[in-house]
């Protein structure tokens, strides 16, 4: 596109002038054929994020509907179909591209690459995601799915289920399955291939890591999901039998295989959370992140474990009693790498000399709200107290804590933290408090009641309620709840939008971050890096800083430093 | 960048969480743990676990919580600050593992410990209703809930969209004849009740909170579980998993009562139950009058009685609603809804339904290899298969020439 000739100047001296550039393509064209890295992960989270908006209005009208008891504003089919579509979006539409987003931007960026290993493969992943969303939403014209996220057999049969919308909700899973599965391959080979000269596995960022561990997880469950929706499809318009008892098919054979996908998909969702606090936190607290070795091991323990532990959605089936005790201490040990990352981002702060721009706080938020999480869990791992606890706000509140306070707290850490990198724009702090307070008081006043809400007899999924043991109040204070938390992220998009445009410039590294992607400019230029560094630590650029500084010094002491 | 205010919005909103929490505790009984009260040991026993669970956590919450608040406050960035670059730190590492570890391991060991009184129901107290043997078999992954001299009033119950059906086993083996209800299920006080759970279209979920867990009813299998309960008083529930629309409203009660007032319910719900069937048989009764005295004025072929009495004169309906007693041919409408006889049983499919547009060989079909094709949502081995042997040909055309009238029009 350029050529580039030598050519001789007055002095004789060989210049390099340029003789003819192609412009560079621009407008919403040069968008959508872009097979750049950074352009398709900007536009897999602005698309998430209009998902967000989508699955967000539908959590309120919920909420809506379940503020006072016997409420009779949505009808039990709108009801059933909204709370599949939030659990659907949520997870498949916003959460996953969202990740997919943050990880296609930085994870080139950060093990210094000038791209991807497969550009073209990335995009094909985006538009899939995309085609996948709009399949979905097309049920919107017709029925929508009402069988919730987990779509159990034999309730998303035809014979219970006639509507086409569970076959887009099968088409959904399929597509977005197929995007996360070439985005995986893609994301695993770029990591094992293609890292800077120097990053040897001990030198790797943590959020690369547990990229890397995600991309394993999807490889193993994503196939089985599939398998599993496609057995769905053919025994609903092809006349097979595999989820039908009164033809010798099984209902828990789906239950077996959508948890067999369904939890490392809880994983998937939050290890790459586990990946960007553990990139945040040191960076913050001006110290070295607290234990390199243990979180990564951490990640690949949880990742072993957590494919084992599927059945513990499923302590109330009928299931031999050996496996529910096999499977109740498999996810007490997940909880043991769990434990030893909290403790070792608690120590990263610790001693440490901590600043609290808006990425921080939502770091430190996703530390107190995925610990309650966390040991939740611990009550639905034990069988019996599942007995009671299953399927119930309980289990709701628990999720959400999960994966609110797991996943999308620490994307949206992940946002403030790489928006200055991606539009050499900061964000704007105060606004961004502001958020913050609401969306994680928001989300506590929401959910800590829901806890409440089961343990007083109120199953999940149902459009209405009676008034016994204060549910009336506990779901009217959850539903004042979800509208702060709305509040809160309708400020970050607001944010968002401001700071495109007027945001205050960044330059290459405000933060005066650890990892490579602060050694170029914001924004990186379409090749990334003009020269890649040598790594030498996991902390390559406070080497740099130091090795600066160092030159510096001796500069000043020669007499020709920068200064003089 | 130090933010004084969040954190101390952060201090206070937490301290606030608990100060409307802790006089809730009190007034509200279901705030802090799961429900019980019905004196059933199984569900005595979930709470005591949750509630050692729950003050485990809690002391990890607060814990871990306060160390974070403390690091926060004590190592804010100020003047000065020099942040210690440590990079790990073996020992602490092990240790906080190895705790973690501990906790569970001993949250394990309680949970075993507690696992007898949760999982195993105990013989009904000598006050308690004196039962027959339970017979309820294994037929699943799952294992029946018998307590250990094996007597227990075992009941089954069927979920359906979008109602639960509970049937009161008895000592024959005749299970048409058992006692029923539906919704709200009586039971005898100290007592062992043994719960076998069955679906019959979509997965349900039986959960009583105050009667102990919830355990599914999923179609094809049989799942178990058991309550004794020592204090009289209706407990509520509802089905715990999503079965449909009508899922919210698929309520459920269980009505403790002394064993003597049980006897009076059974006794009474018993009667109620013959007497409806016994006006029903009535009904049927008459309608197999009025034919017989319509075929008694038909012309009667007595020059040939080994050739096949012509299809006309063999009513069909009769049949239907009746059946051959002679043979044993049991009638199609005790079990089957259909419009034109005026029957309206739900055992097997509503024939108006699943008959529509289908061939009179494909009716034929259904009746003779009642296995061969199923109505989703009906189990196999319930229609009987003898057809062929109690039904003569001429009758068997009859019959199906009336069913295929009767649903798709002459």
């Amino acid at each position: 596109m350029t050529t580039t000739t030598a050519a001789p100047s007055k002095q004789g001296i060989p210049e390099i002038v340029t003789n003819s550039a192609a412009p560079r393509p621009s407008g919403w064209l040069s968008w959508l054929t872009s097979t750049d890295h950074k352009r398709i992960g900007i536009m897999y989270i602005v698309a998430s994020w209009m998902f967000l908006v989508i699955g967000g209005v539908e959590a309120l009208l919920i909420r809506l509907q379940l503020a006072v008891p016997d409420n009779t504003l949505l009808s039990p089919q709108t009801y059933n179909a909204l709370f599949t579509m939030h659990g659907t979006t949520m997870i498949f539409l916003f959460l996953m591209p969202m990740i997919a987003g943050i990880a296609n931007y930085t994870v080139p960026l950060m093990i210094g690459a000038r791209d991807m290993a497969f550009p073209r493969l990335n995009a094909l992943s985006l538009w899939l995601f995309i085609a996948g969303g709009i399949v979905f939403y097309g049920s919107l014209l017709f029925s929508p799915a009402e069988c919730g996220w987990t779509c159990y057999a034999p309730l998303s049969e035809t014979a219970f289920s006639p509507s086409n919308g569970v076959d887009s909700w099968i088409f959904l899973v399929h597509l977005t399955g197929i995007a996360s599965f070439i985005g995986a391959l893609n994301i695993f080979v770029t990591i094992t291939n293609m890292r800077a000269p120097g990053m040897s596995w001990g030198r790797v960022p943590l959020f690369v890591w547990t990229m890397l561990t995600q991309a394993i997880l999807l490889i193993i469950s994503i196939p089985v999901i599939a398998g599993a929706v496609t057995l769905l499809l053919t025994d609903r318009h092809f006349g097979t039998h595999f989820y039908d008892p009164s033809n010798g098919g099984s209902p828990l054979l789906w239950q077996h295989l959508f948890w067999f996908f369904g939890h490392p998909e809880v994983y998937i969702l939050v290890l790459p959370g586990f990946g960007v606090i553990s990139e945040i936190l040191p960076v913050f607290s001006r110290k070295p992140i607290f234990g390199y070795k243990a979180i990564v091991a951490a990640t690949l323990a949880i990742a072993v474990i957590g494919t084992l532990v599927w059945a513990h959605h499923m302590f109330t089936v009928p299931l031999p009693f050996y496996l529910l005790i096999f499977f109740m201490l498999g996810t007490y040990l997940v909880a043991i790498p769990t434990g030893v990352k909290i403790f070792n981002w608690v120590f990263t702060m610790w001693r440490g000399a901590i600043e609290f721009p808006v990425a921080m706080l939502y770091s430190i938020g996703f530390l107190a709200t995925f610990l309650l999480g966390g040991i939740t869990g611990i009550f639905l791992a034990t069988f019996p107290v599942d007995w009671q606890l299953h399927d119930t706000y309980f289990v709701v509140a628990h999720f959400h804590y999960t994966i609110v306070g797991g996943a999308v707290f620490a994307m949206m850490a992940g946002l403030y933290y790489w928006f200055p990198k991606m539009t050499g724009r900061m964000m704007d702090e105060k606004l961004g408090k502001v958020s913050f307070g609401l969306t994680l008081g928001g989300f506590w006043i929401t959910f800590l009641i829901q806890h409440s809400a089961g343990l007083s007899g109120m199953p999940r999924r149902v459009y209405e309620y009676a008034d016994v043991n204060n549910l009336g109040l506990y779901n009217m204070i959850s539903t004042i709840g979800s509208f702060i938390l709305a509040l809160g992220v309708l400020l970050t998009i607001v944010n968002i939008v401001q700071s495109v445009k007027k945001g205050a410039k960044a330059g290459p590294d405000p933060w005066r971050g650890n990892t490579l992607e602060w050694f170029t400019p914001s924004p990186p230029p379409v090749n990334n890096f003009d020269i890649v560094p040598r790594v030498r630590s996991v902390e390559p650029m406070q080497d740099i800083r130091r090795q600066i500084e160092r030159q510096d010094r001796v500069g000043d002491e020669a007499g020709v430093g920068a200064g003089s | 960048m130090t933010s004084r205010p969040a954190k101390t919005s952060l201090l206070f909103g937490i301290v606030l969480v608990l100060a409307l929490l802790l006089p809730a505790a009190g007034a509200f009984a279901g705030v802090l743990a799961p429900e019980s009260g019905g004196g059933t040991p199984n569900a005595e026993g979930i709470r005591s676990l949750y509630l050692l669970i729950f003050g485990l956590g809690c002391i990890v919450f607060f814990g871990v919580g306060g160390l974070i608040i403390w690091t926060l406050v004590r190592y804010r960035a100020s003047k000065g600050a020099v942040a210690v670059q440590v990079h790990g730190n073996n020992r602490l590492e092990v240790g906080w593992t190895v705790g973690a570890a501990l906790l569970l391991v001993l949250i394990a060991i309680v949970t075993f410990l507690k696992l007898d009184q949760i999982k195993n129901p105990p013989n009904s107290s000598a006050s308690g209703l004196a039962t027959p043997r339970n017979v309820a078999f294994n037929s699943g992954p799952a294992t029946p809930a018998v307590p250990p001299n094996g007597h227990s009033l075992n009941i089954d119950v069927n979920g359906q969209q979008y109602i639960w059906r509970y049937s009161y086993a008895d000592t024959d083996t005749n299970n048409l004849n058992n006692v029923f209800a539906y919704e709200q299920m009586v039971v005898p006080t100290n007592t062992t009740v043994s719960l076998s759970i069955r679906a019959q279209d979509v997965q349900h979920s039986w959960w009583i909170p105050e009667l102990g867990g919830k355990f599914d009813a999923v179609p094809g299998y049989t799942n178990y579980t058991w309550f004794k309960i020592s204090k009289p008083g209706t407990y509520s529930g509802q089905c715990a998993e999503l079965c449909g629309r009508g899922h919210a409203t698929m309520i459920a009660s269980v009505k403790a009562v002394s064993p003597a007032e049980f006897k009076v319910w059974y006794a009474s719900q018993k009667a109620a139950i013959m007497a409806a069937e016994k006006q029903a048989a009535t009904a049927r009764n008459a309608l197999v009058a009025k034919d017989a005295a319509a075929l008694k004025t038909a012309p009667q072929d007595a020059a040939a009685p080994s050739a096949p009495a012509p299809v006309a004169a063999i009513d069909g309906k009769k049949i239907f609603v009746a059946g051959v007693p002679a043979t044993g041919a049991l009638a199609c409408g005790s079990c089957h809804a259909l419009k034109d006889a005026g029957t309206n049983a739900a055992v097997g499919p509503p024939l108006d339904v699943v008959l529509k547009g289908q061939s009179a060989a494909m009716i034929k079909a259904s009746i003779l290899y009642p296995n061969k094709i199923i109505s989703k949502g009906y189990a196999a081995n319930i229609m009987p298969a003898n057809y062929s042997a109690t039904l003569t040909k001429p009758q068997l055309d009859a019959l199906v020439k009336y069913v295929n009238d009767a649903v798709n029009g002459k």
